[in-house]
């Protein structure tokens, strides 16, 4: 069923409202043939009638089906490269200088939501080949965290497959990544900086001690947060970056709203939060 | 670096081209209609549909998405009223400006000029809309004109510029100040020059030559401002001249973003998030426009 500009638009607005990600009209056929699942899962037969189930009290649950259809839970190495090019080109050098000035010489990285990994191991990478120049002697710390153990295990394993590394430049799969059978296996040299734990972000006893971070970056998690939760998280994820530190979020997602002491700093293809 | 030294080398630049493009002659003559007392909507429509290229692109201007008539228009004098006497002037400006600079000789290609400057157009006039700003086509046309200095430099100190933006290619640096640097002026003062070789309206040379600097504007820093803004939002969305060059800012931090809130206190509760994504939406309708202001030509 073909969905109206109309339809579209109440949805577009009721997800951004709700969950806070933003769905671009090119984007309309995909959130359209997730939608149709949705609807034959729950048995509307109408968009209106989808969106006023979305808005009635059962809403909740069902908007978390939505948002997994519509995330798919998929994640790959180099997912965001315009936020990895600003990172590279402007945000690490500006960090770096103001630690050097203070005589620090260690980074700290935390990928929240890390599930299987890629996002934490493509910024060690970017991070390894630094390591010549900008980053020479620098301690490298990137810490993965997420609340299920499964994911976490798999991430520690560091193992791939196609689909997971299809975007890997050509300079960084030669160097970090060897092909054993249809299974692309990290090298250790990028495994080394990286730890991964297991974590609740609502654990408030927990968050406390994640400490002084100079980028935390957060993808695709905080949509499935409710806004209470959503400001009590990104509040903490405040606390615990350094005074010059950023914070970042998925594609299309916006913390509108959410917290008023971040300031956007816009890139090419993206924004990131500062502090 | 000093804006009067500058200035003089801009001068000197523009005036060593001899073939520097000219405005077409029906353009002149209607501003020199518009200045008339008393004169008709009638005898302006007249004047214009006998430049057919002009009176096509009037058109497609007046109908684009930004303009937004509850219906097409597709009679020039019907187009005219639409847009009003005031506003005549600056879609004849704007029209054979396009035409002075439709040909791909520069140092990058034309269409991503245009896509920029329509798309600043079109956000500027979003950005007027949303602070109360008096005069919203004002700042379209504003937008769309304010880097006319860039099409100079691309196509007259072609090699010089080259060098300027290859020396800035992945560099959070500024094109502005890399010209300041290397060339000794910028986009913004030989813009100035020639909008007033060219009978720019004094309201629009100001954006022209301030719209880096919108708190050094005397005549409508507001305007500046706009168009400051809505020339950072572009760069950083996919209206950035194809990339040439790496814009960063800290919105907070824009005299621009301070000189806006201080007009319109309320814009400080923008959904900048949003507005950039909408803006993104909002791509391939200039795109479409672009391409069909050029196409309306043959």
């Amino acid at each position: 069923m073909s969905i109206s500009d109309k339809d579209f638009e109440q949805l577009r607005d009721f997800i951004y409202n709700i969950c806070g990600m933003y769905f671009h009209s090119t984007k309309k056929y995909f959130l359209e043939s997730r939608l149709t699942r949705r609807m034959d899962a729950t048995g509307t037969n109408s968009y209106q009638d989808y969106y006023q189930l979305l808005k009635s009290l059962r809403g909740g649950e069902e908007l978390k089906f939505l948002m997994d259809e519509i995330t798919t839970n998929e994640t790959y190495f180099f997912r965001n490269v315009p936020q990895l090019n600003a990172l590279e080109t402007k945000l690490l050098p500006e960090i770096v200088e103001s630690k050097t000035k203070m005589g620090f010489r260690k980074l700290r990285i935390w990928s929240a939501g890390s599930s299987s990994g890629e996002e934490a191991y493509t910024l060690s990478m970017i991070l390894l080949e630094k390591r010549a120049g900008l980053l020479k002697d620098w301690i490298i710390e990137i810490i993965g965290t997420d609340i299920n153990e499964t994911v976490i295990s798999q991430a520690k394993e560091g193992i791939y497959n196609a689909y997971s590394v299809r975007n890997i430049p050509d300079l960084y799969k030669r160097k970090y990544i060897r092909e054993d059978g249809g299974k692309f296996i990290l090298s250790p040299d990028v495994k080394k900086f990286v730890t991964f734990n297991k974590l609740n972000l609502y654990d408030d006893s927990k968050m406390i001690f994640m400490k002084s971070f100079d980028f935390i970056f957060c993808a695709n998690v905080l949509i499935y947060f409710d806004t209470a939760s959503k400001s009590k998280v990104v509040q903490h994820f405040y606390n615990n970056l350094q005074p010059y530190g950023y914070f970042f979020v998925g594609q299309s997602e916006s913390l509108h709203g959410v917290n008023d002491k971040f300031k956007t700093v816009h890139f090419p293809g993206g924004f990131t939060y500062k502090k | 670096m000093d804006k009067v030294a500058m200035i003089a080398k801009a001068e000197q630049l523009v005036a060593k081209i001899d073939d520097l493009p000219t405005i077409p002659v029906v353009a002149t003559q209607v501003l020199q209609l518009l200045d008339q007392p008393d004169v008709r909507i009638e005898q302006v429509a007249d004047l214009m549909l006998s430049d057919q290229v002009m009176a096509a692109r009037v058109l497609k201007m007046v109908n684009s998405p930004v303009y937004k008539p509850g219906q097409e228009i597709t009679s020039l004098k019907r187009a005219l009223v639409y847009l009003g006497l005031k506003h005549i002037r600056e879609v004849a400006l704007t029209t054979s400006f396009i035409d002075a600079f439709d040909e791909n000789a520069g140092a990058f290609e034309i269409s991503t000029f245009w896509e920029h400057s329509f798309g600043v157009g079109m956000v500027s006039k979003i950005i007027a809309g949303k602070i109360g700003y008096h005069d919203q086509e004002q700042a379209y046309i504003a937008g769309i004109i304010h880097d006319l200095g860039e099409v100079f430099l691309s196509n007259f100190l072609r090699d010089e510029f080259q060098a300027v933006l290859d020396s800035i290619k992945d560099k959070p640096v500024k094109l502005v100040d890399a010209e300041a640097e290397q060339l000794g002026t910028s986009h913004c003062e030989i813009g100035l020059c020639m909008a007033r070789k060219w009978n720019f309206p004094e309201v629009y040379c100001e954006v022209i030559a301030y719209h880096h600097t919108p708190s050094e504007a005397t005549i409508d820093p507001v305007l500046c401002a706009i168009v400051n803004l809505s020339d950072l939002f572009c760069s950083v969305r996919e209206l950035n001249y194809g990339g040439r060059e790496w814009v960063s800012f800290n919105l907070f931090e824009e005299q621009a973003w301070q000189i806006l809130k201080k007009e319109s206190p309320s814009l400080a509760e923008l959904d900048v998030e949003r507005f950039c994504y909408e803006l993104d939406d909002a791509i391939p309708d200039v795109k479409e426009l672009v391409r069909s202001i050029f196409n309306s030509k043959e």
